[in-house]
Order: C-alpha cells, then structure tokens, then sequence
C-alpha cells in the first residue's frame, strides 16, 4: 500500500522549505506514491504550480495550509473536494487580512468556510502541546471546543525519532496515539517534512539561520536530526509499527489505514476543484453588457465605429479581416477581454495618459480599432494569429504601456472600476547567485568583507552556477575561495537555487476576473497597498484570470512632457498618434546615428547597427528592432541583411511564392509573421495552424513533428525538394530566433515618435530626456547631447528653475530644482511656492529650505542673477554663514529651527576674496548635482591628453583600423552582459565632450583592469581600433588607467625634466 | 560524562540491524531491553575543517539499552555514527530512557 503525505512544506513556505514543489512530486512519483498534499506555512502561493505538476505527474493533489496560531503554535488545514479549495483559499484571503496568528475566535467567525476543511492537530499544535505536557482533559478540551468548526479533525501523530519525549519523539507521537484512541479520535500519521532527501537538511539550517537573522547556531536550527523529509512508504510503514507499538497497539496498520482515508477524503480534481485550464473573464455587465449576446454586439459595433475614427473611409480589406478577427474572438468567447481592456485604455486615455499597447496584441485590427493599439496592422503585414488563435486556448496577451509618472493612476482606477474582480499579481523573488552567497555567508558567519566581495562581482546568474562562474572572475584570486568553509558555502549557495525568498508585487501585471475572483486565488495586501494574489503570472494564466501587463514607460512620459512643454512655450498642439510616419527629417537624423535619448535605438550597438543600415522607412525602423536581439545578433543574421540591403551581394528569396513575404527583409527570415507566412504557404494549411507549427518549432520533438509534416505536405503541393530543403534549413535556424513582428512594430512607434519629437522639437524632447530619464545614459550625456544639438544649457536659478527640466525661449533648457542631491519635495514646492525672491535673506527668510540645501544651491550658481558680478559666491557664502549666526542668536520669533526675522539683515559686502575658479565650479556641480554643466570634467586634463595624443571620441573614426590608441573621459557606463560561454566580457562607455567612444575588454585585460574600471569616475583607456562599419568604431582595450592616477604620474615626470 | 571506546570495528552483534550483544571492557554483554533509541544529526557548520564539499551532517543513531555480564545488568548507550566511518560508540548511562 503507499503512503500520502499529508504534512509537506515546500519552498513556497518561505525561508522553511527547501525544496520546490514540482521536485516534491518528482520524487513522490518515483516512490510510487499515488497522491500527495503540499500544506505550505501561511500561504498557499505554491498550490497552483504543484496541481500542475502532480497533472504531469499522475498523482491526486491534496491541497491545504499550515497556520500559524495563538501562542506559537500551529494547524494544518486541508481542502475538501467542491467547496473545500475556495474555503481553503478564503480562509487563507481573511487569516492575512486578519493580521495576526489564527485563534478560535477568527475560526469561530469564519465558520462557513472551515467548516469545509478538515483539521489536523499535529505535535506543535495547542492540542500537541497540551499532551507535552500530558494535560489530557485540556487537549480534550481543545478538540472539543473545535468539533462543530471543521468538518473533521484528526490527531497527527508525527515522530522525527527525535531524542527523549517532547514534540518530535516516537514517545509523543504515541502518546498523541493513545489520546485520539481513548477518545475514539481519528489518528493519521505524517512526517511533517520539510525536505525532499535527508542531504537537504544543510539547506534547511541556513533558511533558518537566515529566517531569524542569525548565524547558525544549535539554539536557532530547529531539526534536531534529518528526519523531516519525504519518506517512502516502507519508511512511513516502519514508523507507524513503531509508534503504534510505543502506544501498546496491536494493529499497527490502523494508523496508515486512516490516514490513507483521509487523503482519500481531501483528493482534490485539478480541474473541477482547483479550476486549472478554466477561464474567468468579467462578466457581461461589467462592461455594460446584459447577455453574452449583448457582449458580441457591442464589440463588433464599437469596432466598426473605429473604421472610421482610425482609416477615415470605409475599407473593403479592413472589413474583410474584421470579420475574420471578430469570429475567432467569437469563437474563442474574448469578447468581454478585449472590451475589458479597451475600457481600461479608454479611461487611461480620458485622464490624458499616453497609452500604447505591446507585444502580438499590436498584430489585432481589433486591437487597432478599440483604441488599444496605435499601430495599423494592416499595411504593416501584422497577423491577428500570431497573437490569437481558435486553435489555443490559453487567453491571449494584451500588454498595454503607459506613463512611467501616472502608472499609479491608472492602477487606481482600475481598482475603482473593478473592485473584487481584480488584484495585482505576485512574483516570486527567488534565490539567485548573489542572495545565496550572501545568506549562506552571513548564516556560516564568514568574513562581511568577503561576502560583499564575492556576491558583488558574481553577475547577475542562476545560484547553481556560481562555482562555474567564479572561476572566470580574476579580481577574487586573491581570497582563498577552495577554504573548505568557503566550498561548502558555495555548495549550499548553489543548493538555494530557485527558493522564493518572498511574495514582491509584479511591477506591471493586473489580473481581471469575474465575481468570484477571491473564491479561487488567495489575496494580499502588498507593500503598495493593493491587493494581491499569492501567485505569480504563469499561475494566474494556469487558471484562467485575464491578466494584464500595464507597464509604467518611461519614455511614454518623456513624450507627454515633450508635448506638455511644446503647449506651454508655443501654444502648438501636437498629436503624436497622428504624425505622418514618413518624415524625411526624421529618418535623416535616425540615419545621423545622433539617436541619443530616442528609444530602443539609442545604445552603442543600436548607434552601429542604425549607422550601417540607415533606416527610411517605419518598415525598417521595426527591422531594425527586430534585428538587434540576442538571437539575431548571434546568428549574424545581420550581415546577410546588411549586405542585400546596401547591394554588395545580390538577396536570395528561394522561390518566387515567397517574394512578398520577405521582400522588405531582403530575404532574410526576421519576424515570427514570416514564418508562419512561410509554413502557411508552403505547407497550404491556415494561418492558426501555420503558428502551432511555428511554436512547436521551438523546442526538440516539435522541429522533428514538423518537419515530418512539411516535407510531403510541401512536395503535395508541387515544390520540389531542393527548394523545400533550403526553406527547411532556414525555418529550423531561425524560428526560434525570430521577433514578433507586431511587437516590434509597437516598439518602432515611440521610437519614431521620439526621433520624430527630437527632430522638431529638441529643446522640448530632451527637456523631457532630462525629467524623466527614459533611457540608459546619465543625463550629464543628455545635456552634452543637448548641447550638441545646438541648445543653451541654462543654469540652476532660484526664481526660474522649476521641479522639471523646463523649456526657455526656443533653444534653452532650464535645469531642474529637483537634481540638487538631498534636497525633499516638500522643499522644492516650498521654493516654487514662495517665489520671487529678491536676495538670498529673503530666501532664507521665507523658503523655509534646510542649511545644507541652502548652501548647495547657492555653490551651484542659483543665486547668482540676484546679486551683481561684482560679488562672488565666495561672499556670499560668507553671507549666508552671517545670516544664519543673526538668526541663531538675534532672533526674536524663531520658527522651526533657522528661520530669520524679517528688518534684521546683516549686511552683505564684498570681501575681497577671488571667486571661484572653474575647476572649482565644476567640482561643486559634481558635488551637489552629480553632473559637470558649467565645464566637461575632462578639459581640465586637456593639456595632459594633448601631450600623450590621447584621440577625441568625434575623431576615432578617421584613425586606421588596428591602430592603437589612448581615449580619455568620463564612465558613462560599464556592462557586463551575461554571455553563454561564462566568458565575461565587459562593455566600457567613456564620454569626452566630443561624443562618446566605447571599449570592450576581453578577460585576459580583467585581471588587471577589472578594479580599476569598477571603481574610477574619469579613465584613460589603450586600445585598438577596430571598424565595425562606414560609421561604427570600437576598441579592443589593452590598458585602463585611473585618470588622475595618471595624469599625477605624468606631471612628476614633467617636473622633474 | 561519557567513557569512549571508539573503535572502527567493535564487537557487536546485531540481529536485523539492532545491537544485541557487545563486549565492553572485555567483557561480554547480553542487551536484555531497549529502552529508547533516537536519531541525532546536525552542528556541520562547526566541522568545515573536515573540508568535506558536501556538509558532513554527523548523522547518528543511538540506542539506550539495559545490558549486564552473567547476570550483572547495566544500563547503556551504543551510538553508531552514520558517517563513513560507521563509528560505534557505547557508554554506560544512568539516565533513564
């Protein structure tokens, strides 16, 4: 006979379980076991993914919780098929509302749902610590007291074999026996574990060590042996014999008999109890609808009235694929996602935030005519089957972008709207390399020094691969990582792989639902103050709640300001959804590779790729995107592109059938839509079907199904073999690199809205650059781009500087209060409030601004158009020293700390002191802005890198290829992107003042440069340089110095000569 | 408290993997009950100089019997350590079970 667990925690019980719950059921399944529970700690945020593992696994899921009760102790609850799994979930939704350990009165008042529950007192429970204590009437008692609240309640006798007769030791699991038998009591047996195997038990003492914040000690680690873990049925078996016959038994096969009832009892069905595979939308009222029916009018009227909004006319195509789009949507029963979401669209648009949608859902005309989606599929050659398919029945993805600044905004409204139909969704901050080390570190109390060094030069990988990764880094040959302390830590770091740590909100997903919303997902309130559902989005789609990613973007609130500033200074309204996408200005500064600050195609390597291939039309803007990603990038699809595209070899399309899908990409394979296109022709079967074969492309068994399929299916249809195999070769290489064509495209927008905003509107543009910073460089580089643009960069001023980056005049950009470090929002308003001033007393007087503030304003300059050149901010630094010794010691009224009364001045003179040197000004910008505005830092060394012939960026490219050269100036970034081999490459971005220029270094210069780089501002870096194309440059480091460093080396020697 | 008698290879009989008889001192010992007998493991960290990769855990199983020589009964502990070794230890105790 086997044996169910009916006690399992598993990583989901955070910081308690070690291991995840599909290895559970693995292992479950190879014990030959039949069902299995997981009864996580306080949550129930690994039921879903367990269900799902247990359907792979043909094992019956038992579902319940372990929860924590009054006075340190603990309950299991199980879940009864029908209504047991939303009590479950219910139950689980008021204990976190609750906020606090589960006592009999919380029971008592949420009776209608434990009543479907089964109970299990175990060891640790109140009833379990009664028998400890061999107070056999209380433990009465207390079973007593819970009869009419459960279903049933069975005593869990549980024994770890551990030493002596507490909790835990074959002599309490007896006793617990021989209680529920004199009172006729069910009696089940578990193990209560924790584990998969006995070897997780190291695992399970650093989780506590780093639950209770301490390093690892006997008196924190809870297991005494490692017992715990999920044993087979001959070992459960063995343990009942000897608990029963502790307990002076006979029969000792009872105790399994009833426990095996139980679990017969609590088998859940995955999909009529837990609902996987079903799907919940919001119902027809929801959105205004009164039947089904209703529902399929409405969408189809509100997308013909589109028509017109977004084409003008009436289309005979348009009406074509609507139709189409609309009966698979029919068909499929969506009606009320897309209206759902085209609600939300709406009123994010009403409260005029910028919306734009993402991912295939840009592929619907659907889509396109609610309102949801700004590109137009049709011209485009966007397919509504990529995104949404009669033949699947997973919901489709509709991922909408909004305003970084608003995205709360429409979160609240949401929730407004939606009420108990909705929730934001969790996700699972998991153990990866850095946190294991430092976990396991600080739990094995290795040197703090140490740790932070290792986890801070680990990048950013699985904690498995850490062994593997150290090796590649140089900068830690000098600690002793094969210590045997150090092997062991790093052994148990990488066994911590994958452990949720705990719940974090997803930063964009919302799940929409119907009614019953909280009768299948248990929800908690977050950090933010939202609810949420203990489950992450692969869950929530597992069970069919509609979830939707509403992605705060930067660069959308970058545009809004952009057009917010061009009202404001010239009255001029711009409508970016309607700017024509083929202006000739645009394309030629894309093509100018000036791309700093548009979106997506503003990197170094987007700089090159745009600089090679000169984008002219929106087509090519999406290819572009499409083409710089890791796939493309690494299969050099690009140059065979690159080529076609600027006629040095002629493009190869192998069949005349295939001309007009790959025409624009010169016959080369780049969008997913292309596949299927391909597979649809070729093979003569539908679109939907051309993506399935597309998907199953993907991984192993599926290619050779396919292809299985395609050969004849091609050859019926008369194309000959040559010709198929060719298509095969490519379809097999490329599908899955390929990129989403509408994904794409829906990229491809703002970044022409960008580059097209940058072109006409550059103060305004980069204004908003500068407030919103949507993009990867430090907006020192946004200001010198400004600068290159031809604006005026105006200096930080009291009575003009404003909370954000404003626009002056036509050419001018305003420094923002906001940029001086450490200074509050309250104070900024407070500023904004109370101008103008007439002189720094009056400032101080009425700002209200704290000392240090005060002063950072004025060594930056804001005072300066207050007071006439002939005093300096030396003087008035002085000043302001006066005029707060006046205010600490002559003050009559003093208001919260250092406020002034106003008619006692002292006096302000000029003292005679110079005024500050540029250096000196730079210096303070640094300081108090974190950025160089009066001067380029590197100027100051201009004499120094004149002497040695240090290269300026602007003039790398007329050096000859292979040369070596020296480049100066300011980290502007330092990437080290993960790279498959384990081979750390690192990417170094170093502005002069004349542009940028980017270095790579290679691991054989990181032992020596690796130090340097990460910890130096300003840098002197030796390379060779190497032409990546007509405008593209890139050195191959061989050296890197600090710059100072070096420039102090160079002055001793001229010194000396 | 406890009087070692660490050997790799003891004199111990078992029968179904429990102690029946052991010499001790060199003298013959019958188990005539057990009166308990529990695992024990745990306390790795302190043993990293072992310079195991893999934590050594210092699993064990203990039992405490009633054992005596021609008729003397004592009460005793036997202790096999489930490390490779399969260390055995055996001290005579006076706490009870």
């Amino acid at each position: 006979m086997s044996f169910t667990h009916l006690h399992l925690a598993s990583g989901f019980s955070f910081k308690y379980g070690t291991t995840l719950p599909h290895l559970l059921v693995e292992q479950a399944r190879e014990l030959g076991m039949e069902s299995l529970a997981l009864t996580d700690r306080d949550g129930l945020s690994g039921a879903i993914r367990f269900t799902q593992s247990c359907i792979d696994n043909h094992i019956a899921p038992i579902l319940g919780v372990d929860i924590e009760c009054d006075n340190n102790t603990r309950m299991t609850l199980l879940a009864t098929p029908g209504s047991g799994w939303s009590s479950l979930v219910r139950i689980v939704t008021e204990l976190k509302k609750y906020g606090a350990p589960c006592n009999l009165k919380f029971l008592q008042d949420n009776s209608h749902y434990t009543k479907n529950l089964l109970a299990l007192h175990g060891p640790d429970s109140d009833l379990g610590r009664a028998l400890t204590s061999r107070r056999y009437d209380k433990a009465l008692t207390i079973y007593n007291a819970a009869r009419e609240l459960f279903l049933d309640q069975a005593i869990e006798c549980v024994s770890h074999l551990v030493y002596g007769d507490g909790p835990r030791s074959t002599v309490h699991a007896a006793r617990m026996l021989g209680f529920a038998r004199d009172h006729d009591l069910p009696a089940v047996l578990t193990n209560a574990a924790r584990m998969r195997v006995r070897d997780d038990a190291p695992v399970a003492d650093v989780l506590d060590a780093t639950r209770h914040l301490l390093p690892l000690h006997k008196n924190i680690v809870e297991r005494k042996n490692a017992e715990a873990f999920l044993k087979s049925s001959e070992e459960m078996e063995a343990l009942a014999e000897k608990i029963s016959s502790a307990a002076g038994e006979r029969r000792w096969k009872k105790l399994l008999a009833t426990t095996q009832e139980w679990a017969d009892r609590a088998r859940l069905s995955p999909r009529d109890d837990i609902g996987i595979g079903s799907i919940h939308l919001p119902e027809p009222h929801v959105v205004g609808a009164r039947d089904h029916h209703e529902l399929t009018t409405q969408l189809r009227n509100r997308a013909i009235a589109g028509i017109n909004w977004r084409y003008g006319h009436s289309r005979s195509d348009v009406h074509e694929r609507l139709e189409k789009e609309l009966s698979i949507i029919e068909h499929l029963g969506y009606e009320s996602y897309f209206l759902t979401v085209a609600d939300i669209t709406d009123r994010a648009r009403a409260s005029g935030i910028r919306v734009a949608a993402r991912g295939s859902g840009a592929g619907s005309l659907v889509c396109h005519l609610l309102g949801i989606s700004g590109v137009e599929p049709l011209s485009l050659g966007l397919l509504m089957e990529r995104f949404c398919s009669p033949l699947r029945s997973a919901l489709p993805d509709i991922d909408i972008d909004v305003e970084s600044a608003r995205r709360l905004e429409i979160y609240n409204q949401v929730f407004e709207v939606y009420q108990e139909r909705c929730a934001t969704v969790a996700m699972f901050d998991t153990y990866r390399a850095r946190h294991a080390i430092r976990d396991v570190g600080a739990a094995l109390s290795l040197p703090p020094m140490e740790i932070d060094l290792v986890a801070k030069s680990l990048p950013h990988i699985r904690a498995r691969n850490i062994s593997q990764s150290l090796s590649n880094l140089p900068e830690l040959r000098n600690l002793n990582l094969t210590s045997s302390v150090w092997k062991m830590a790093i052994g148990i770091a990488e066994k911590l792989d994958g452990l949720p740590r705990n719940l974090a909100m997803h930063p964009c997903a919302v799940v929409i639902s119907d009614g019953g919303l909280y009768d299948r997902a248990p929800v908690e309130m977050n950090a933010s103050n939202f609810p949420m559902v203990q489950w992450d989005k692969d869950d929530v789609e597992a069970i069919g709640l509609l979830k939707l990613d509403i992605l705060g973007v930067r660069m959308q609130s970058t545009l809004a300001y952009a057009v917010s500033e061009i009202k404001r200074t010239t009255d001029l309204v711009v409508n970016l959804d309607s700017i024509p996408l083929d202006d000739k200005k645009t394309f030629e500064l894309i093509q100018s590779t000036k791309t700093l600050g548009l979106f997506q195609i503003e990197s170094p390597g987007q700089r090159e790729l745009v600089g090679k291939f000169a984008p002219e039309t929106f087509t090519d803007l999406i290819i572009d995107i499409s083409l710089f990603r890791p796939g493309p990038v690494k299969s050099d699809m690009i140059t065979p592109f690159l080529n076609a595209r600027q006629g040095w070899k002629s493009r190869e399309i192998f069949h005349p059938d295939l001309y007009e899908i790959l025409d624009d990409t010169e016959g080369v394979v780049v969008f997913h839509e292309q596949v299927i296109e391909i597979i649809a022709t070729l093979g003569g079967v539908t679109l939907a079907e051309a993506d399935e074969k597309r998907r199953a492309l993907g991984y192993k068994e599926g290619q050779q199904e396919v292809c299985d399929w395609f050969f004849p299916a091609a050859t019926a249809r008369g194309y000959s073999l040559e010709i198929i195999t060719k298509v095969w070769d490519v379809l097999r290489a490329f599908a899955s690199f390929g990129f989403c064509k509408a994904h794409a495209a829906a990229f491809a927008l703002p970044t022409y809205q960008s580059a097209w905003l940058k072109t006409h509107h550059p103060a305004a543009f980069l204004a908003g650059v500068l407030s919103h910073e949507p993009g990867m460089y430090p907006k020192r580089l946004i200001l010198d781009e400004a600068r290159q643009c031809g604006l005026d960069i105006a200096p930080l001023d009291i009575n003009l500087s404003d909370r954000t980056y404003r626009v002056e005049g036509k050419n001018q950009i305003r420094i923002a209060l906001t940029d001086i470090s450490g200074i509050s929002s309250a104070e900024v308003d407070a500023i904004i409030a109370h101008r103008p001033f007439i002189d720094l007393a009056d400032f101080v007087h009425r700002s209200g601004v704290s000392r240090p503030i005060c002063e950072a304003l004025l060594m930056v300059g804001a005072f300066d158009s207050l007071y006439s050149s002939e005093l300096n901010r030396r003087d008035l630094l002085l000043h302001l020293n006066d005029l707060y010794k006046w205010s600490t010691t002559k003050s009559l009224s003093r208001i919260g700390g250092s406020q002034l009364t106003f008619g006692f001045t002292p006096p302000l003179s000029k003292t005679g002191l110079p005024d500050l040197k540029a250096h000196e000004r730079v210096k303070n910008e640094i300081e108090y802005l974190g950025m160089d505005i009066s001067h380029h830092m590197i100027e100051f060394y201009s004499e120094f890198l004149n002497h040695i012939g240090a290269i300026k960026s602007n003039d790398l490219l007329h050096q000859r290829s292979q040369s070596s050269v020296l480049v100066a100036g300011v980290k502007v970034a330092l990437q080290t992107p993960p790279v498959r081999s384990g081979k750390r490459v690192m990417f170094l971005t170093l502005d002069d003042g004349h542009g940028c220029s980017d270095a790579t270094f290679f691991e054989d210069m990181q032992h020596t440069c690796a130090e340097t780089l990460y910890n130096s501002r300003l840098l002197l870096v030796r390379g060779e340089i190497r032409r990546t194309g007509p405008r593209g440059v890139s050195i191959r480091a061989t050296g890197a110095w600090e710059l100072s460093a070096a420039y102090e080396k160079w002055r001793n020697v001229a010194v000396c000569e | 408290m406890f009087e070692n008698i660490d050997t790799p290879r003891p004199e111990i009989f078992l029968a179904g993997g429990e102690p029946i008889e052991f010499t001790y001192n060199g003298q013959r010992f019958r188990i005539h009950s057990v009166l308990s007998s529990w695992h024990e493991s745990g306390g790795w960290w302190n043993r990293a100089s072992d310079g195991f990769f893999r934590p050594d855990d210092g699993s064990r199983i203990l039992w405490r019997v009633e054992a005596a020589p021609i008729g003397v009964m004592k009460t005793f502990e036997i202790e096999r350590l489930e490390s490779p070794s399969g260390l055995w230890r055996i001290r005579p105790t006076s706490r009870p079970a």
